[in-house]
């Protein structure tokens, strides 16, 4: 693993990175728009799973169609959050907040193809069971948020 | 008193140097900022893909809005305190800062942009309410906001890179 974070370092696209502060501001912004996409995404989704807003609407009509959103925005994060931690992950690797985060991205991602977007998309789940999916997700992208803010600035 | 001096006597004051002197000040207020900003933009965002025709399809505009509203003023209100406090620390230095103009620009032209949509195109609102394909005015009302907001968010992470 070392030796695959020393050649990430030592790739030009990564130096080229470390070298700009208009790149690493521009990918930042990027990271941040993706972040906003689905935090944003997993509130509204979730106040409908939940059944604290839109519960007139099914679900399907509500959250069926927003999971191009999310999914663009988890993919602009991550592609963003790859190059912006490229210059240094040796280093972040071995920092606390840094695993914490790239746990609960992991989780909050496997949750949300695994059965959050299905339940979006109308797939059955009783009252109780979407609830929870509902405040699963949202506590996840919270929790992934949260450790970013974390991570940048406790760094 | 001259403007920077009045900048430089907002950054001295008590609240100033919470942003800027105490060891949790500024990454609180950061990440706070950040936190409001997701829950205020990340909610508009989803009312401007509804206008677009693209998210929420199945409900009708006025019903988006009016769930979405509290959450984005709720957001909002966070984002504006924690940023305001920010800016106090860091004032004169954010006041010549080309990306904070820009953002703040970004943010005046957003709010007369929701002004426009809510004084002029929602009058009509009636008609199409729950139709997926809105008018050409209100799905670029949608689009405009998407892209100021954009500007805003990436510009104030620009802040970060070109300030200190």
């Amino acid at each position: 693993m070392d030796a695959l974070f020393q050649w990430a370092e030592g790739t030009s696209l990564a130096q080229f990175i470390a070298r700009s502060a208009a790149v690493t501001g521009l990918l930042s912004g990027v990271h941040l728009v993706g972040l906003t996409l689905v935090v944003g995404g997993a509130l509204v989704s979730g106040l409908r799973l939940l059944g604290v807003a839109f519960a007139e609407w099914p679900v399907r009509d509500v959250t069926g169609t927003m999971d191009r959103g999310m999914t663009l925005g988890m993919s602009l994060s991550v592609a963003t959050g790859a190059l912006l931690v490229s210059p240094r992950i040796s280093s972040a690797s071995g920092n606390g907040i840094f695993q914490l985060k790239m746990l609960l991205l992991a989780a909050a991602a496997g949750f949300y193809f695994a059965v959050y977007r299905p339940v979006m998309r109308g797939a059955e789940a009783g009252p109780v069971a979407r609830r929870a999916t509902g405040a699963a997700g949202l506590v996840l992208w919270l929790g992934v948020a949260l450790a970013g803010c974390a991570f940048i600035l406790l760094e | 008193m001259s403007i920077t001096e009045w900048l430089a006597w907002l950054e001295a004051s008590p609240v100033g140097r919470v942003a800027t002197e105490s060891l949790w000040g500024f990454p609180i207020l950061v990440a706070v900022h950040i936190m409001g900003l997701t829950v205020s933009v990340g909610t508009i965002v989803w009312f401007d893909l509804r206008l677009l025709g693209v998210a929420l399809r199945g409900c009708p505009v006025t019903d988006v809005y009016r769930r979405l509203i509290p959450w984005a003023t709720a957001g909002f209100l966070v984002m504006v305190v924690s940023g305001g406090w920010l800016f106090v620390g860091y004032a004169t230095s954010a006041y010549v800062n080309i990306a904070f103009r820009i953002k703040i620009a970004a943010i005046v032209l957003a709010g007369v942009n929701a002004l426009a949509y809510h004084r002029l195109t929602e009058r009509h609102v009636r008609e199409w309410d729950a139709l997926v394909r809105l008018p050409l005015p209100a799905r670029m009302a949608g689009l405009v906001s998407i892209a100021l907001w954009v500007t805003a968010i990436l510009a104030g992470r620009m802040m970060s890179y070109t300030m200190f």
